[in-house]
């Protein structure tokens, strides 16, 4: 009897732990996944991997208590707005925007791999690299902070980010903050996981713990580039006011089709975007060449005969197999399936860098960071990108009929 | 008294050889300097080129036979293309290699191809970017310590660029409107690299001698070449590293037979 009641306190006691640390207890603290594709990518052992993550730790902490170290330049106290999770500070100040607002597919990590990026096209960004489209700067510059506010904003037209005009000023300012801390840890997680190949043998595949090395070699390159961007804005012309238009956009329709600016080769003859479109952007293009690796390396590896091989061949062919089979692993949870970019659809006046002729303007001056689109800079004069900018914005309201009697075959006559 | 002079001019003569003695050895090792060559040979079948297909302004790229060049052997076995460089960052340049840094390297978009297919560039020297087709190009180059850029090169034109950072593995430079093309670029902060010509010969000249430096191997194909078989002999190189004492003169590596293994990736 006693015995039994003893059981059932004893049971009980088990259950109400079990639902502390399964159920209704306190939301465990989130952490940051680190960047397996790199990692595996680099064959870096379980104990680099692990010396990454404590460096990443030290220098940019946790998503619930982000640190900023002075040499990233950032305001640690918007990121405190933007970190941890959803909450009213004692003031009743809203915190943990970040995940109220972009962690669903932005990912807490700022990995494009939230739950609900899957489901969405195109992919959302994935910050780590630091890689930015849509902004006022040279092509390899980093946006300014107001180019990020202007994309919280405005959204982006054409894809699944929404416009965050609602929030606050402060909120936004907070946000873009965040996703620059975000980036800045991405880059430095890649600059140290790169960083092992070119060790020396004799540091025993250790990273140097200096300052000199870890902060002033990894943390401050990447972030440097952040500060720089301020004055990296593109010096635009202003188009002439008394521009005759109608000169102006046949004059952009020559050029557009000529082969000095030759938007024609990926746009196509119809602007409808038809033009090359079995290409990649950076960020697909990395997952499609590690994918052919891991796929043509496991198709040589099953062919081999292992018969005459020496222990060490043979304790080789191994480390490749489970390489191969840790690849194909990660690839499977931490990389989306690529999808190829197709050359944006001109006539459908969509843009989703921004509809200001200005946008437009910079997006043919620098190209696009991280896409195809090549920079007409150095190639194609300012006045003449305006041209271009005139042109392309009557492409959406010009008839049918102006396309000519022998216009190609269009996308959506084939189908 | 006439002694006077005799005994000077004795005194003067043994410090002047202790002056020589002293600094001979020195003298020596700052002076001398090696040239690191050998051919590299591929140990299998030759395989045949696989042409590429160029789907794209057929009337200029089509009239060209397009190779993948993915891996160039000879009829005698010579795998072209394979990048040699010394490693050691702080090496010190022969002063004639000195003025190498102003040269222009160019590589050109032409026949719908990048010549060189592997183009080597000194941080701070000039790379030219030039189009010698009749149909426009760009240049995509994905280098990862240097910014990245894509540049429009018309018909007939040409750009220039210097890149500031030495890059731990080359990097590609694609043509997006022509998806076919695909080229290399090696970035040393030295100019000791080489990449091996159609026969599999390279020559690095005038590196100093008397140290041991530290050689690093890669191929498109096989990344970080991790084994050489020199006599018959393999022989392991972690990362592609192989370390050579240079001696004054030639250092003939000899023939490097590269397993068709190695380019199984």
């Amino acid at each position: 009897m006693i015995k039994a009641r003893h059981n059932i306190v004893l049971l009980s006691a088990t259950a109400w732990l079990l639902l502390v640390a399964v159920g209704c207890g306190p939301t465990p603290s989130a952490s940051f996944r680190p960047n397996m594709v790199e990692a595996t990518k680099q064959r870096l052992t379980v104990d680099q991997e692990r010396q990454v993550a404590t460096v990443l730790l030290a220098m940019f902490g946790t998503p619930d208590d982000p640190v900023a170290l002075p040499e990233t330049g950032l305001d640690e106290s918007k990121l405190r707005l933007a970190a941890g999770p959803v909450r009213s500070d004692i003031v009743g100040r809203k915190n943990g925007l970040y995940r109220e607002h972009c962690a669903h597919c932005h990912g807490v990590t700022g990995d494009a791999l939230g739950p609900t990026a899957a489901f969405l096209n195109p992919y959302p960004r994935d910050y780590r690299p630091g890689v930015f489209k849509f902004k006022s700067t040279e092509r390899a510059d980093k946006p300014t902070h107001a180019d990020l506010v202007r994309v919280l904003h405005n959204g982006i037209a054409g894809t699944s980010m929404p416009s965050f005009a609602l929030l606050p000023e402060i909120q936004v300012d907070a946000l873009a903050e965040y996703v620059k801390y975000l980036t800045i840890r991405g880059e430095t997680e890649l600059a140290l996981m790169r960083a092992f190949f070119e060790l020396d043998d004799d540091a025993g595949g250790k990273l140097p713990e200096t300052r000199e090395f870890l902060v002033y070699e990894t943390l401050t390159p990447a972030a440097e580039k952040w500060r720089a961007a301020a004055d990296a804005e593109i010096q635009v012309p202003e188009m002439p006011s008394d521009i005759d238009l109608v000169a102006s956009i046949a004059k952009g329709k020559e050029l557009f089709y000529g082969d000095k600016a030759n938007c024609v080769k990926c746009h196509g003859v119809t602007g409808l975007g038809d033009g090359q479109a079995n290409d990649y952007d950076d960020w697909n293009k990395a997952i499609v060449e590690v994918e052919k690796e891991v796929k043509s390396g496991a198709a040589k590896a099953r062919e081999a005969s292992t018969a005459g091989m020496s222990p060490d061949e043979l304790a080789e062919h191994r480390a490749q197999l489970a390489w191969l089979e840790k690849f194909h692993g990660v690839l499977d949870g931490d990389a989306l399936a690529p999808r190829t970019i197709p050359p944006r659809n001109l006539r459908h006046g969509i843009y989703r860098g921004g509809r200001r002729p200005l946008d437009l303007y910079y997006r043919i001056h620098a190209g696009i960071n991280g896409a195809p689109m090549p920079a007409a800079k150095g190639t194609v004069p300012p006045e003449d990108i305006w041209h271009i900018v005139n042109y392309v914005r009557s492409l959406p309201y010009e008839l049918d009929g102006e396309l000519g009697a022998d216009r190609p075959m269009v996308a959506r006559d084939r189908f | 008294m006439s002694c006077c002079p005799l005994r000077l001019h004795a005194a003067t003569r043994s410090a002047l050889v202790a002056v020589t003695l002293a600094c001979l050895p020195l003298v020596a090792t700052a002076d001398e300097w090696g040239t690191i060559k050998g051919r590299f040979t591929f140990g299998g079948a030759v395989p045949t080129p696989i042409e590429l297909k160029a789907d794209k302004d057929v009337e200029v790229c089509g009239k060209h036979k397009l190779l993948n060049e993915e891996m160039v052997v000879a009829a005698d076995k010579g795998v072209a293309n394979v990048v040699i460089f010394v490693r050691d960052k702080g090496v010190k340049i022969h002063p004639d290699l000195a003025a190498t840094k102003s040269e222009k390297i160019v590589l050109d978009n032409k026949n719908c191809r990048f010549e060189p297919h592997v183009a080597f560039v000194q941080t701070g020297q000039t790379l030219v970017l030039k189009n010698s087709d009749t149909v426009g190009h760009n240049s995509n180059v994905a280098t990862i310590k240097n910014p990245p850029s894509n540049s429009l090169i018309p018909a007939g034109g040409e750009t220039t660029m210097t890149l500031s950072s030495d890059e731990a593995i080359p990097a590609q430079i694609t043509c997006n409107i022509h998806p076919w093309m695909k080229s290399w670029l090696v970035v040393r902060p030295n100019p000791y690299a080489a990449v091996s010509k159609a026969d599999g010969t390279f020559e690095i000249k005038n590196v100093p001698a008397g140290a041991e430096l530290e050689l690093q191997l890669w191929h498109e194909k096989a990344g970080y070449v991790g084994e050489v078989t020199i006599g018959g002999k393999a022989e392991k190189i972690a990362k592609g590293r192989k370390k050579v004492k240079v001696t004054a003169g030639d250092n003939d590596l000899g023939e490097m037979v590269l397993d068709a293994s190695l380019f199984n990736k």
